[in-house]
């Protein structure tokens, strides 16, 4: 994988950090979060990322990405983090695109140009409600229909949805028992049903019901009827890898903050501070923050060297991360007093944020047991 | 003090009994129905209960009978708030019942128990706790709202913060300072405030659960009679630290968080992994049996200070502070499960279904929006009430002699 040199990995982190941090302070924030009417993301701020070469920084470089690895991805992701960006990497960046460029045709590859560019927004819209954290579960059916498909079920909560372009939809091809393809939906084809609602963290998305929804041939990314379990898998691992560095970037800010805060926050006549048992406290959060860091990092690098044991590592990332996210997240809001349960405050919207990177594709529990099956069948 | 567990007295079975068949008649549908989705009382609808619940006594049955109470055993007060729990009554009120009632009835004059007590008893008026102001909160003594004498009156200037249901009070408890030069613990005094006081201004605070519960409330010259004050100036830190003692206990609200058990064992059964329900999981099961384990044993540390309060007229600092550590932990860990089981319906948050009239489509099972937000506004269970640091050092202080 051609990633980039150390020296401009670095000048990426200081690029997004230094922008980021002028730009897109909590103010801002929250004036994009709760704008009326709102999409509940920035499309100038969207553009904005494209032109810095952000969107594009792991795509191919025909379709004007820097061809970047997991590791370059991951400092944007982390940064992504540090700021609780709102605009939908996590969807289209990480895990449409993927799914275009692991399965799609030449033809189908050429979308990757219009992400890049940022006039693309997709949403990824597989997990179905019955289904839980489970991969290879998909009851979505997608019927030949003349030349095309017909597709019809159920699909559960994707962040980005409502505002999509389009979907990527996995779906058993002719049966439910046949194999599973992903298909490229249209937001507004007829016979799609949202039902638009917030995620835990305030961010829109939406539920959707297929009902019959015609799609041409060439909607199948791929040109045969390859089951496409395997690449939802690579896809996901990518989904849970980047939501890992999300919640490290995350993780940071709450770790510093919290740090600022005691500094200040006055009680007893000193500092917080100055209690011993909050310093333990502050450097049990950092080092988790650490912790998760270092195992994310690893995970990036087994990915970006293709190591046979990739995905037990970005497994067991997801796990520490998910643990550390929930033990940082909730000693934020803990030593913030009062002040942590605002709205006002931004403490609060990284827990939030955390805790969904917690649960995104699987909790800690999940991989738990994950790992523990495999380790059984080996 | 030895446990005892409640689920084995069969004497109460009869009362227990009563409390369902009550429940059973009075709970309004309306109430009964919101409370089923969670969504948010209004003051009215919340006040309606509390009133059928006075007629019986039941506001204040745990209050000593010569107080107006019916002076029922731990055990009674635990199967009480039990049934409330399992028939899907709103939680008891603790502002005027659990702080307010006791100072006055063990501190107050006799005018002052004549003017308050019926109305906490008979669940008529909705109170307020003005501790916590922005520069003192696990730092209380250091509050600086102050009262100043004029005349047959107190003068009131300062702020409180994170007042919860301020903007529903009718009256407010509350710490100010009367001397400013002693000590910080010997210049305050416990006084109560008619909200409708001119000066007043109550402004809302909004939450990490995008909810209104909290306030700040800030006085501009309001005018207090000196009637108002209880017990002696200057003395009111002693107070305040028999009302903290038992809003200790009432922190934890058992019923409550058996009602959250019982909505994480049908969240369970309604959550499906792979097309199998995750009651079916060992790993989830033994999770709820870890709960239950926790929630048995904070039952068996309330019934001691329940005990101890009877015995002599309040329960200790000490097992106060373990109780609420333990309690709201156990809360805490409860709700993270609720959230865990909730993961797997992708996170939703929809809010605006805790409000009455919300006609929007449900995305996962229908108590889900009520887990998330009492996950959220419960981050603040180990926060209110004295912080889980402070009972520690109150442990480590006054228990172990550190
Ligand atoms: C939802 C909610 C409802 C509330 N309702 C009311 C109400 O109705 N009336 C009212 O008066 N107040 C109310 N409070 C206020 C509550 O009592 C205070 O928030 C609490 O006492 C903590 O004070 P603080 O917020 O100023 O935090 P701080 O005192 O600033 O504490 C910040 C952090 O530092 C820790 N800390 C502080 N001192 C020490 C120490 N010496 N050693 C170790 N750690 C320490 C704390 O534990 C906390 O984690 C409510 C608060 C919340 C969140």
């Amino acid at each position: 994988m051609p990633s980039l040199s150390s020296e401009e990995r670095q000048q990426l982190h200081d690029s997004l950090l230094e922008l980021l941090g002028d730009k897109y302070a909590f103010e801002h924030w929250k004036k994009i979060a709760r704008a009326p009417g709102g999409e509940g993301f920035g499309r100038a701020e969207w553009q904005e990322f494209a032109d810095m070469g952000w969107l594009g920084i792991a795509l191919p470089e025909e379709a004007g990405g820097s061809a970047g690895g997991m590791t370059e991805l991951g400092i944007v992701m982390a940064a992504v983090g540090r700021f609780i960006l709102l605009e939908p990497f996590l969807g289209t960046v990480v895990l449409c695109a993927a799914a275009i460029e692991k399965a799609g045709t030449e033809r189908q590859r050429r979308m990757l140009s219009d992400i890049a560019a940022g006039k693309l927004l997709l949403a990824f819209c597989h997990a179905e409600p019955g289904g839980g954290y489970a991969r290879e579960w998909v009851k979505t059916v997608a019927t030949r229909d003349g030349a095309g498909y017909s597709l019809t079920g159920e699909k559960g909560f994707a962040i980005g949805a409502h505002a999509a372009d389009q979907l990527i939809v996995s779906a058993r091809i002719g049966s439910e028992a046949g194999p599973v393809g992903l298909f490229v939906v249209p937001r507004a084809a007829a016979g799609v049903s949202l039902i638009q609602a917030p995620a835990l963290d305030g961010r829109p998305g939406a539920a959707m019901t297929l009902a019959g929804v015609k799609v041409g041939a060439d909607a199948k990314l791929g040109g045969s009827d390859m089951d496409m379990l395997a690449v939802i898998d690579e896809i996901i691992d990518r989904g849970v890898v980047m939501a890992c560095c999300e919640a490290v970037g995350a993780m940071a800010t709450v770790t510093d903050q919290t740090v600022e805060y005691l500094k200040t926050r006055q009680q007893f006549g000193q500092p917080l501070s100055k209690f011993q048992v909050l310093q333990h406290r502050l450097v049990d959060m950092s080092v988790s923050t650490e912790e998760a860091r270092a195992i994310v990092h690893a995970a990036l690098q087994a990915l970006d060297d293709k190591a046979k044991d990739a995905q037990r590592l970005v497994w067991m990332a997801k796990v520490k991360t998910a643990q550390c996210a929930r033990f940082v997240g909730g000693q934020g809001i803990q030593l913030h007093g009062g002040m942590g349960m605002t709205d006002e405050l931004s403490i609060g919207h990284y827990y939030k944020r955390l805790t969904m990177c917690e649960t995104l594709f699987g909790d800690a529990e999940w991989y738990l047991r994950q790992l523990a099956q495999r380790r059984e069948a080996a | 003090m030895f446990i005892r567990t409640v689920e084995h007295d069969t004497s109460l079975d009869k009362f227990r009994a009563e409390v369902r068949d009550f429940c059973e008649r009075e709970l309004p549908p309306v109430i009964r129905e919101k409370q089923k989705r969670g969504q948010h009382l209004e003051k009215h609808e919340y006040i309606s209960w509390l009133q059928r619940l006075g007629s019986r006594g039941w506001n204040t049955g745990k209050w000593p009978k010569e107080k107006g109470g019916l002076g029922w055993e731990p055990a009674q007060f635990l199967a009480f708030q039990e049934e409330l729990g399992r028939a899907g009554a709103p939680p008891l009120m603790s502002f005027g019942p659990t702080m307010a009632g006791p100072v006055i009835y063990t501190f107050g004059n006799e005018d002052q128990k004549r003017q308050h007590l019926p109305g906490i008893i008979k669940g008529d008026l909705w109170w307020c706790q003005g501790y916590s102001e922005p520069g003192a909160g696990s730092d209380l003594a250091a509050l600086k709202t102050r009262a100043d004498r004029d005349g047959d009156d107190y003068i009131v200037n300062g702020q409180k913060i994170w007042t919860s249901t301020a903007h529903w009070a009718d009256w407010m408890f509350a710490l100010v300072r009367t001397d400013q030069k002693a000590k910080k613990q010997e210049g305050i005094s416990f006084i109560l405030l008619d909200m409708k006081t001119p000066g007043i201004t109550v402004r809302p605070i909004i939450g990490i659960t995008l909810g209104h519960h909290l306030n700040e409330v800030f006085f501009d010259n309001v005018r207090v009679p000196i009637a108002n004050r209880i017990g002696e100036e200057n003395k009111g830190w002693t107070y305040a630290k028999f009302l903290l003692a038992n809003e200790r206990v009432g922190n934890v609200d058992v019923a409550k968080v058996e009602g959250n058990i019982e909505q994480i064992r049908q969240l369970m059964a309604e959550t499906r992994e792979a097309g199998k329900p995750l009651s079916d999981d060992p790993t989830f099961n033994r999770r709820l049996a870890e709960l239950e384990v926790g929630l048995a044993t904070v039952k068996a540390l309330m019934a001691d200070q329940l005990a101890a309060a009877r015995l002599s007229g309040a329960p200790s600092l000490m097992g106060a502070a373990a109780l609420k550590l333990r309690g709201t932990e156990l809360q805490q860990g409860i709700l993270q499960t609720g959230l865990d089981v909730l993961g797997r319906h992708g996170m939703v948050y929809q809010s605006d279904a805790l409000n009455a009239g919300w006609n929007g489509e449900m995305i996962g099972p229908e108590s889900s929006a009520d887990v998330i937000y009492e996950h959220l506004y419960r981050r603040a269970a180990t926060i209110y009430g004295g912080s889980s640091e402070v009972q520690k050092n109150i442990i480590a202080k006054g228990a172990l002699g550190l």
